[in-house]
Order: C-alpha cells, then structure tokens, then sequence
C-alpha cells in the first residue's frame, strides 16, 4: 500500500503543469527521433545529455522518459510508411505493416500499432509499478558476488545472442571494456592505460564515446551509402476516426494484451531487449491465426502489426526494472538513461526506491502521463510525422553531426574532446561497415566500472578465492539460468531460420525478413 | 541495426577491398588487446591492495580481446565476413562513397580547429554548411541560410536558456549568446 501512496506522490509531482511541459517536450521530440531514420532512442538521449548541466533531475529524467517511450512509437510509423526497413525493435512490424500500407490499409496498421503501443505500455507501467518495488526488496538482500553473476548475464546477452555474429558482439563489449578501465583506478589511485597523458587520466567521457558511436558513426556511415532520390512515403487517407473498423478491433485486442504479457517478462529479465519480443510475438501470432486471416500473413495481417508492436512497448517497460532495481542496463538506451542518472550522482539500485523514492516515483508516474500524450500524438496528429519523415536527408545527417559536435564540445569545453569524437566516430563507422553491434560496446562502456567493483569486492571478501563467486546458491542459479537462456536462445534461431527459409516468397523483397533478431 | 543473416552467409558478396578492411580491422582488435597486456603488465599495484588489485581485470579484458581477435582474424581470413548494418537511409546497392566520408571527416576536423579563433555558432554553421554540401544539398545559399538559423539557435537555447558555456565568438556583444 506504501507504494501505492508513493505512486500516487509521483503523479502529484508528474502532473504539476511544469513537468507535464517536459514529458511534452520529450514525447514529441521521441516520436521525432523515433520517426527519423539514422536516429535512435540511444543516440537522443546521447545528444541531449548537455540538458542534465541545468536541468533539476526531476526534469531531466522525466524528459528522457519521454524519449524512451516516445522512440518506440515513433518506430512503428517509420516502419509502416517508409518503403524501407526501420530499426530493429520494429522491424517485425514492416513485415505486415508494410504490405499493409501498400494495400491502402496503412490508417488500420498505425492504429492498431497506436492503440496497441498504448494498451501494452500502459499494462507494462502497471506491472512495473508493482514489480519494481518487490524486486527492490529482494535485491537489497543480494552481495557482490549474486551482482557479478547477474552483469555477466547480462553482458554475454547483450554481447553474444543479441547480434548476428557472437565474436563481434564479444568484441565489441571487450572494447568498450577496455575504454572504460583507462583513466584512474577507483580502488588504488593507480593511472591504467593512460599512456601518460594527461587528456586519458580523467578516463574518455562515457558520452563522448556514447555519442561518438551513435550519432557520428552512424552520419558517416549513412553518408558512405546514402540512398539518394526521393523519399517514398505510402500517404494514409481518411479521418482517423475511421481507422480502425470493427473487424480491426476484433482482431487486435488479442494480439495487444499477448504482445504485452510477451513483451513485459522478457524486458525484464536481464538478457533481452524489445528485439526478442517482437520476433517471438510475431511467430506466436502467425501460429495462432485461423483460417483466412492465417493466409494474410506476409501479405498485411493486421495481427502481425498489433503483436509485435505492443511486445516492443511492454518490453521498453520490462527493460526499466532491472534498470531501476538493480542498475543493470540490458539495451543502449537503458544504458544511456543510467548515464543520466549518474550524472546527478544517483546510482540506479536496490537503494535507489529508498535513497530517490520521489524521483523514481515521479518517472514511472509520468510514463503513464507519457503513454497517454503518446496515443493522442500518434493517432490525430500522426500527419505530422508523416512529414517529419520527408526531412531532407543532407540535412538530417548534417544537424546530426552539429549536435554531436555540440555534446562532445560541452563535455569539457575543449575543442580537443570534438577530434576524439571523430576519432571513435570513425572507428564507430568501421564497425557498422564490418557488422560489429555498437549497443555491447556501450553497455559495456556504463556497466564495465560497476562490474570491476562488485568483482573486486566479492574477491577482496573471498579473499582471492574465485570458486566463492560461483559457490553462492542465488549466483550459482544465475548461472544455470543463463545456461538455459543461452539454450534457449540457439533454439529460438534455429526456429527463426527455418521460419525464415519457408517464409522467402511471402516477404517483401529486401533486407527486412532477415533483419529480426533472436 | 544489424542482421541475422549468419556472418558466413555474408562472404559470397565481400569485394575483396572489405574483406582486407575487416581483416584490418580484426587485426586491430588483437592488437589493443596485445598492447592492453603488455601496458597492463606496467599497472602499479600498491603492496597494501587488500584484493586483487588493479591488475586483474584489465588483464582479463585484453586476454579476451586477444582471443577475440585471433578467432575474428581466422574467421575472416576463411572467408566469413561480417554483414554489414542496415538502415533505412543506407542504399545497399552502391558502392562506399570514400570521398563523402573524407570530406564530412575533414568538416568535423575544421569546426574543431574554429570553436576558439571564431566562437562556436560561426564554426557550428561551417560545420552544417560543409557537411550538407558533401552529402549534395543544393543550392549552397538555402544550406547556408538554414546553418545560420541553425546555429543561432542552438547557441542561444544551450548557451542562454541552458547555461551551457559555449564560446559565442563575435556575437558576444549583442548579450543574449551566453558567453
């Protein structure tokens, strides 16, 4: 009940006009970002850390809520509109929503999606209001060693199964490992890979890498392979009142609430992503049809919109309990919301409810505010975005690379921080051209410094002894579980595959049915 | 963000040129693990470190990217190459443009080099100028006109409404840049 009163203190704080300003402003600007190609989630909150100089916590945190779950509404209408593939969280949702717009249907599919992304956030925040503060509790009671085994859960997920290739996911977190050991020992004052100088003994600025990786390696890469000529949007026609017809409505409201109760559990278990959601709502989803709804999958089936697109959204929410309860990030841009509390000098926790009760409290309170700016922005005004989508790509990437610019600058005020922004931007771009996954190497980034300590100490309280961090009961069950997961998980790609391999004539032409990650 | 498609199913269509970048490029990887140990080896460890000290982990992050980086170079040179990310923007059917690249590079490098003789928006606008022309925006007077509007706007929301100390450069004298 204790909760229920500190949620209902967090709407007090979320609904002051102020603060319904800033999750305004960042819904809107997450729609956006989530509508542009080339602009994640990650990448915006990357941008925008300079906002966290001169903002109140409070008002930052509830600006990057907005982008977070306004990312992943703008994704579905990129998806659906444009004639090309969108970000991987939503890529599931091209397959159908796509031939679905192409067959004058594309009003029912961004409304389905809407209306899905809203029914499956809002159940999602639900359950995270009451999750989080359960799993607080228990993780209060976990040591180092329970924390040890639940970041390597996390960083051989997010490194190996969530990329196509398991060695370049690995290195790709190796990597952001290792520039996170440079600068100064925290334990001993000891100088690690410096290399004696004096710009690498403060370490490299985490958003300096951050948005390095995504926004100037992402410009570069974009710009080496630009698609030039004009920008095919599929245009919706009609009031959207009459989006959704009755025979829509009936075959969404099923796939909405399984793409929730799909999406929540595997967001919160430190080893997804909304990735594995939306491809494991889709496969249920196509396997659950009947009769002549099952033939339209591949051609625009509505259930494959609705689906996929709810299990994103309850996803994004599941992504924020271990955030929250545990300071685990299992996506970059949970990784990038963590940057942002740190910043503030608050470290996401088991004490995070009791040290920032109201802070934690006023987010997850205007999540539900955010959720429903959202369906009233993407459903009556989803015109807008439709135009958004049009920006001229010259200079989309060119504002892209003065905003980066402007974050790098802002780090230190030294113009050296912006040549070591191109620097690991060109490295960002081999990456990409080589097929190297950016989010390990940012999640390993953020979580490499936590993880050394925590195994620092486990060992300092064994001492030295390394059977200790896998003799603990809760850890050694963390590891079996990460057995399974990894089990599971090969199993889930066989699956894809030959999902895949039946499915090559029904699907558009194009990367997009290859692009679903298990 | 990236595909399923399995790294050896990338092989077929590799120009020889990416597959001795990407063999590079794992080399790469093997050597900031090599040096990562060998300059790891010259980490002090206090005598009065009560753990393992600040050795440890640094050799285990090298140790992997070495391991890393033999296996991605045996994988390369057996002919796996590694599927290339796509995008919405991203034309998979042409080839890398290396002289946009060098160019937006070569933008990036001049803004770094302007921020303090010129202040920022000025080196700001040149940034957005010059890149919007390298990706073939035309004509030049709409890209400079909306580099200017651009910078002047960030300047005066980051610098003036945000506290960002951002240098202004000659427009300090009209007071609403921040400075």
């Amino acid at each position: 009940m204790d909760n229920f009163l500190a949620l209902m203190d967090g709407f007090a704080v979320a609904t002051q006009p102020i603060y319904l300003l800033y999750a305004l402003g960042g819904v809107l600007l997450g729609t956006a970002v989530g509508v542009l190609p080339g602009i994640g989630p990650a990448m915006s909150l990357a941008l925008l850390m300079p906002i966290t100089y001169s903002l109140e916590p409070t008002a930052a945190i509830i600006v990057f809520a907005g982008i977070y779950y306004g990312g992943m509404y703008g994704g579905s209408t990129t998806s659906i509109l444009l004639n090309t593939p969108g970000e991987s969280a939503s890529i599931v949702t091209a397959l159908e929503g796509n031939k679905m717009a192409k067959a004058g249907r594309g009003a029912s599919a961004l409304a389905t999606a809407a209306i899905g992304s809203f029914v499956a956030g809002t159940i999602a925040t639900v359950l995270l209001s009451f999750l989080a503060p359960v799993v607080a509790v228990f993780a209060v009671q976990i040591g180092p060693v329970e924390y040890v085994a639940l970041m390597i859960v996390a960083f051989l997920t997010v490194g190996a199964l969530l990329g196509s290739s398991m060695l370049r996911g690995l290195a790709s977190l190796g990597l952001g490992l290792f520039i996170a050991l440079m600068g100064v020992d925290a334990l001993t004052a000891q100088q690690r890979y410096t290399f004696g100088s004096p710009f690498l003994a403060d370490g490299i600025d985490v958003v300096l890498v951050a948005v390095a990786l995504f926004a100037v390696g992402e410009a570069l890469y974009v710009a080496s392979r630009l698609r030039h000529g004009p920008i095919k949007v599929i245009p919706v026609t009609g009031g959207w009142t009459k989006w959704m017809r009755k025979e829509d409505w009936k075959r969404s409201w099923k796939p909405w609430l399984r793409g929730t109760f799909i999406g929540f559990p595997i967001g919160t278990i430190p080893a997804g992503g909304a990735d594995v959601a939306t491809f494991v709502s889709y496969a249920s989803e196509r396997k659950l049809a009947r009769g002549e709804n099952k033939l339209q999958f591949g051609k625009g089936a509505i259930e494959g919109v609705a689906g996929p697109e709810s299990a994103n959204n309850a996803a994004a929410a599941g992504v924020l309990v271990p955030l929250l309860t545990l300071g685990i990030p299992t996506t970059a841009t949970a990784a990038m919301m963590l940057v942002a509390f740190q910043r503030y000098q608050i470290q996401p926790g088991p004490l995070l409810f009791e040290t920032n009760g109201a802070l934690v409290w006023a987010l997850i309170a205007s999540l539900y505010v955010g959720n429903l700016m959202l369906l009233v922005l993407n459903l009556p005004l989803v015109g807008i975005w439709v135009k958004i989508l049009q920006i001229p790509r010259a200079y989309l990437y060119s504002g892209i690379l003065v905003f980066a610019a402007l974050g790098a600058f802002s780090v230190n005020f030294t113009p050296i921080d912006v040549i070591i922004l191109l620097i690991i931007g060109v490295f960002g771009f081999f990456m990409r051209r080589y097929g190297y996954p950016i989010a390990p190497m940012v999640v390993g980034l953020i979580l490499g410094p936590i993880f050394e300590n925590q195994l620092r100490r486990s060992l300092a309280i064994s001492q030295g002894d390394p059977i200790a961090l896998i003799s603990s009961p809760v850890a050694a069950t963390i590891y079996v579980a990460l057995i399974v997961i990894f089990a599971l998980s090969f199993w889930l790609r066989r699956r894809q595959r030959q999902f895949e391999s039946t499915d090559i004539d029904s699907t558009p032409s194009g990367p997009a049915n290859d692009e679903v990650k298990a | 963000m990236s595909t399923s498609t399995e790294a050896v199913a990338g092989s077929a269509t590799a120009a020889p040129g990416k597959r001795i970048g990407e063999l590079i490029f794992a080399l790469l990887i093997l050597s900031i693990g090599i040096v990562g140990f060998v300059a790891g080896a010259g980490i002090q460890t206090p005598p009065s470190a009560s753990d393992i000290g600040p050795r440890a982990f640094p050799f285990v992050v090298s140790g992997g990217l070495v391991l890393l980086g033999v296996c991605l170079v045996v994988q390369v040179l057996r002919g796996a190459t590694g599927a290339a990310e796509e995008g919405e923007d991203v034309d998979p059917n042409v080839k890398t443009d290396w002289l946009t690249f060098a160019k937006l590079c070569g933008f990036v490098l001049l803004h770094a080099f302007l921020i303090v003789p010129l202040g920022w928006p000025v080196a700001a606008a040149l940034l957005f100028f010059g890149a919007a022309w390298s990706l073939g925006a035309r004509p030049w007077w709409r890209n400079l006109g909306i580099a200017v509007v651009l910078a002047l706007i960030l300047q005066f929301s980051f610098a003036e409404l945000l506290g960002v100390s951002l240098p202004p450069g000659f427009l300090e004298r009209f007071g609403v840049f921040g400075g």
